[in-house]
């Protein structure tokens, strides 16, 4: 019985998703956050049949910081790279980095919330006490400071899974220090949902800790864990944005926040280059906006609100 | 009452605790050890035992755990945070207090500004849900939400700097000769101008989108059909009943934020070579310069941790339920 | 009030009242055709399950109704003026100083960041315009008229029991010497215990103070002690009214009497509470004719068809097709 809740798709559960989706895709946010994301993961799929191979210093073609013009729709930058050529290839980056950090985020938050609450004791006493600790501590701050560091302990040289090194541990630090938030949710959902019937008889039926954890409390989490993980998405690309803006990125493999960084040091605001740093920058604000509307609106519709009828 | 206060100074302790536990792994971990990365760029060769003797000076010889660390714990709670690579021997107090004052000027103006535009912005608009101004203010904010400050920082610097040339978009003072104080207050402003913006505008839109969720969760409130049944006006609602009610997460937002924005500025800091603590934060960054970066992590760190404690305390002050 | 003319009028008239809400485009009428009338001091119980417009009709009294509400017929009379109730500041002078609501659930109804005394002493001062010194001064007399000693007025709600908040929401509706008060479920979230005092305060204010009391419940058995007339509603209309007595003696309407014997009363001996069969009925698309019929177990083919009007019937009146036959008709169809 228990076992059909969560292992057959009950004849429920596909009414259930089609209302889910008619709901979610009523919400005008919802809708604009998704075709841009679309519109943005394609770019991110397809960068080198949309522009071309990346452009370094040495191929570029244009002309030193030239206006958007038919030959560069978005002009060049300080060496004559087409902007883009390069904002198309930093959607690659950024979107990796920022869904990878999500989801080494969901999965740290996910687990160190469920155990904390399905175990309870003083387990969950330690872990909430360091989840608290990155609760209060923002990922930006830790990253400023652990990121430097790994960086010169790794070393420089190799890629690691084809990221230039600094990114690698840019995308780990940010999943790493960003989910406590996450943690704190699933574990009060854990904790309401220990207490239900189907738990119990799952229990009696004798299934272990771990198999209960995955197959009946982990579905139940998808909802919020979805929600929040849209907002968490919006977040490492503002980490990794400001923290490439610093100079903690690789020039190698630049993302928009790179991006931002180098014309910063080429002086693109002062030389009026409004082209080189607007691109990246509208395209942060795109795809980070695009994430929280798809986040509120996975909120308002896993959560109603009281309706103003009485 | 007391019982609570206590159990948020001791997480705020740990919290804290955990932070310097941090900084002394962290900066334990890279490699070579801190005698050779300072002396590496002595003019003169330095030879063994002047390094052995360096290295015992400091106490690099004895164990991590605990000799060095309690050593580390200690000397933090003196306010002895190191010495400078960059800036040779300097102590790293001493270069923070010294760019302290420029970041609490731009922070604190700027969050001055944001929470009033916008906590009156998101509380009008969760009294007025629904309405064209609620959607345009929230549309607004959701939208400045997403956007780094900084990058708003650059383009002001485009738009206002480069392209009308009504403000400076760099540093914090004209060169030249300044001849008067008022002549120097107003030089001060200008270049405070566009980064304070640049800040303000990134903390607006959180603002008012906490705080207009705050006010549209007051007014579906039993307690203001109380109100509207007791025949109060529009007015009277919103003051006796929904801004004391609304304004508790408003409030913690804002007593939060204190700590955080120290950080948030780092990259409008950045981008408007202000000499406050987020210049220092670059200048460290590309230098490697790691006690500085070390000692900015701490001073992040305790903000953040007293900004918690004051934003635990207001909230027992202002909700009667939880002291 | 010495004129004689107005002891004739009723204190409250409802006629043909009819209330919509709009919703996304989509709009329900919550309530339809309501009348009814109210003499100074009486009590009368307005009973239904939920979406049964009792909440609405009560609202629309006390000039409550939300903004996506609209009147779209009929009119209510207070003291034989119309009452501007679908204009919100209109109706401000008249709400608290002329009717006041004891919602349900204390707990939220009062607000949580001000000590009681000061949300009691409010209405005072704002619409008696006393003093603030005044103000507390009554506010102080209202809690000890309602069984609260006066230096408990510094607490906050979450530091009183449901009972004592109930008690400090009476307080706060008698500020103003209303005529009316409404009780909105106002001792639902009790236990019975609390609930029978709370009861038994109302009763000993209205007849202390001549008010008139509306009581909206879904427990007949709340009516039963504290009123004198009960109407019962389904589906937005009154299907019954009548005395208590009558009703709880004779109950004439199939879905009053359904109600009746689903109340567990052990000393009827009858151990089996029976449950009202079926759904209660979808305000968008509501069943034709009478909207009881799907569920009514004395349903004839008429039901389906015709909207049965509010007739007189014995001291009360009633809504049902089986009352327009003769009485002989009547016992026939029972049969």
């Amino acid at each position: 019985m228990s076992e059909s809740i969560a292992k057959y798709p009950h004849p429920g559960r596909t009414r259930a998703i089609k209302n889910f989706l008619r709901q979610f895709l009523g919400y005008g946010g919802a809708q604009l956050g998704l075709i841009c994301l679309v519109f943005f993961l394609v770019m991110a799929a397809l960068p080198n049949i949309l522009v071309g191979p990346l452009q370094t210093a040495i191929n570029a073609t244009g002309d030193f910081l030239a206006p958007p013009s038919g030959d560069h729709l978005l002009g060049t930058d300080e060496v004559g790279r087409d902007v883009l050529n390069l904002v198309v290839h930093g959607a690659r980056i950024s979107l990796t980095i920022a869904l990878l950090a999500t989801l080494i985020s969901l999965i740290v938050g996910t687990t160190v919330g469920m155990t904390a609450g399905y175990y309870g004791g003083r387990l969950d006493v330690w872990l909430m006490r360091l989840t608290d600790f990155f609760f209060v501590m923002p990922s930006f701050v830790l990253a400023l400071v652990i990121t430097p560091v790994v960086v010169e302990v790794i070393g420089r040289g190799q890629e690691i899974l084809g990221f230039r090194p600094s990114l690698f541990v840019i995308l780990v630090v940010i999943g790493m220090t960003s989910w406590a938030f996450v943690a704190r949710i699933v574990r009060s959902q854990t904790l309401s949902l220990k207490e239900r019937t189907f738990i119990d008889r799952a229990r009696v039926v004798g299934s272990s800790n771990l198999s209960i954890m995955a197959r009946h409390i982990l579905p139940n989490l998808v909802p919020q864990i979805a929600a929040n993980g849209a907002l968490v998405v919006a977040g490492a690309i503002y980490v990794e944005t400001s923290l490439s803006f610093l100079g903690l990125g690789d020039p190698l493999q630049p993302s928009w926040g790179t991006l931002l960084s180098l014309a910063q040091r080429a002086g693109a605001a002062s030389a009026g280059a409004w082209w080189y740093l607007g691109a990246p920058g509208v395209c942060v604000l795109t795809v980070s906006l695009s994430f929280v509307l798809i986040g509120n609106a996975l909120d308002d519709t896993f959560n109603p609100r009281r309706r103003v009828i009485p | 009452m007391s019982r609570r206060i206590g159990s948020i100074l001791i997480r705020a302790i740990i919290t804290l605790l955990m932070v310097a536990v941090l900084n002394f792994v962290l900066f334990r971990v890279i490699p070579g050890d801190p005698a050779s990365l300072l002396l590496s760029g002595a003019r003169t060769s330095v030879t063994a035992e002047q390094m052995a003797a360096q290295r015992q000076n400091w106490g690099l010889d004895r164990p991590l755990f605990p000799d060095q660390m309690v050593d580390y714990l200690s000397a933090t709670l003196q306010g002895d945070f190191g010495y400078s690579f960059k800036f040779r021997g300097r102590h790293v107090a001493d270069l923070i207090l010294e760019r302290l004052p420029a970041t609490i000027v731009l922070v604190g103006l700027a969050q001055l500004i944001a929470i009033l535009c916008g906590v009156m912005l998101g509380l009008y608009a969760g009294w007025r849900r629904g309405g064209a101004g609620d959607h345009i203010a929230t549309g607004a904010s959701l939208a400045l939400y997403s956007t780094p400050a900084f990058w708003l920082g650059m383009i002001l610097v485009v738009i206002f700097s480069t392209a009308l040339g009504w403000l400076p978009g760099y540093g914090a003072h004209s060169p030249g000769a300044i001849t008067s104080s008022l002549d120097w207050l107003l030089d001060y402003l200008g270049h405070l101008a566009l980064p304070v913006t640049a800040v303000a505008l990134g903390l607006i839109g959180q603002y008012v989108v906490v705080a207009r969720a705050a006010m549209s969760d007051v007014v579906t409130e039993d307690y203001m059909v109380t109100a509207r049944a007791k025949g109060l006006t529009g007015g009277q609602m919103l003051m006796r009943h929904a801004l004391r009610n609304a304004m508790l997460p408003v409030v913690t937002l804002i007593t939060l934020n204190l700590g955080y924005v120290v950080a948030g500025a780092i990259t409008v800091e950045a981008v408007f070579a202000w000499p406050g603590i987020g210049g220092l934060t670059v200048e460290a960054l590309n230098a490697r310069d790691y006690p500085v970066l070390q000692g900015i992590f701490l001073l992040l760190g305790a903000s953040i941790v007293v900004a918690n404690l004051i934003a635990d305390l207001a909230y027992g002050l202002l909700d009667p339920r939880v002291r | 009030m010495t004129n004689p003319s107005q002891d004739k009028t009723p204190l409250l008239e409802v006629d043909e009242l009819a209330v919509d809400y709009g919703l996304k485009g989509v709009s329900s009428r919550a309530i339809d055709c309501v009348s009814f009338a109210l003499r100074a001091g009486e009590a009368v119980g307005l009973v239904g399950e939920s979406g049964s417009g009792k909440t609405t009709t009560a609202m629309a009294i006390a000039g409550l109704l939300s903004p996506n509400a609209r009147v779209s017929s009929g009119e209510v009379r207070y003291r034989g003026n119309r009452l501007p109730i679908d204009d919100d500041a209109a109706m401000r002078p008249h709400r608290w100083s002329e009717t006041s609501v004891v919602f349900q659930g204390a707990m939220n109804a009062l607000n949580p960041v001000h000590r009681i005394l000061k949300q009691i002493a409010e209405p005072c001062m704002l619409k008696l315009r006393m003093s603030r010194s005044e103000a507390t001064a009554r506010a102080r007399e209202l809690l000890e008229l309602v069984g609260i000693p006066a230096d408990r007025g510094a607490a906050y709600p979450h530091e009183l029991s449901g009972g004592m908040r109930q008690r400090v929401m009476i307080a706060m509706a008698l500020a103003c010497r209303p005529s009316i008060v409404i009780g909105d479920e106002p001792t639902t979230a009790l236990d019975v215990i609390t609930q029978a005092q709370i009861l038994k305060l109302l009763g000993e204010l209205r007849s202390q103070l001549n008010l008139a009391l509306i009581l909206i419940t879904h427990d007949l058995s709340v009516v039963a002690e504290a009123c004198d007339r009960v109407m019962i509603m389904y589906s937005g209309r009154i299907v019954e009214d009548g005395t208590v007595a009558e009703i709880f003696a004779q109950p004439k309407h199939p879905y009053t009497r359904l109600l009746i014997e689903s109340i567990p009363n052990p000393a009827s001996g009858k151990k089996m509470i029976r449950p009202i069969p079926g759904d209660p009925p979808n305000l968008v698309n509501r069943p034709s004719g009478c909207a009881f019929h799907p569920r009514c177990p004395s349903a004839m083919a008429v039901c389906a068809t015709e909207v049965p009007s509010l007739d007189k019937f014995g001291q009360g009146h009633v809504a049902c097709h089986l009352h327009r036959f003769s009485q002989k008709d009547r016992v026939a169809a029972h049969a």
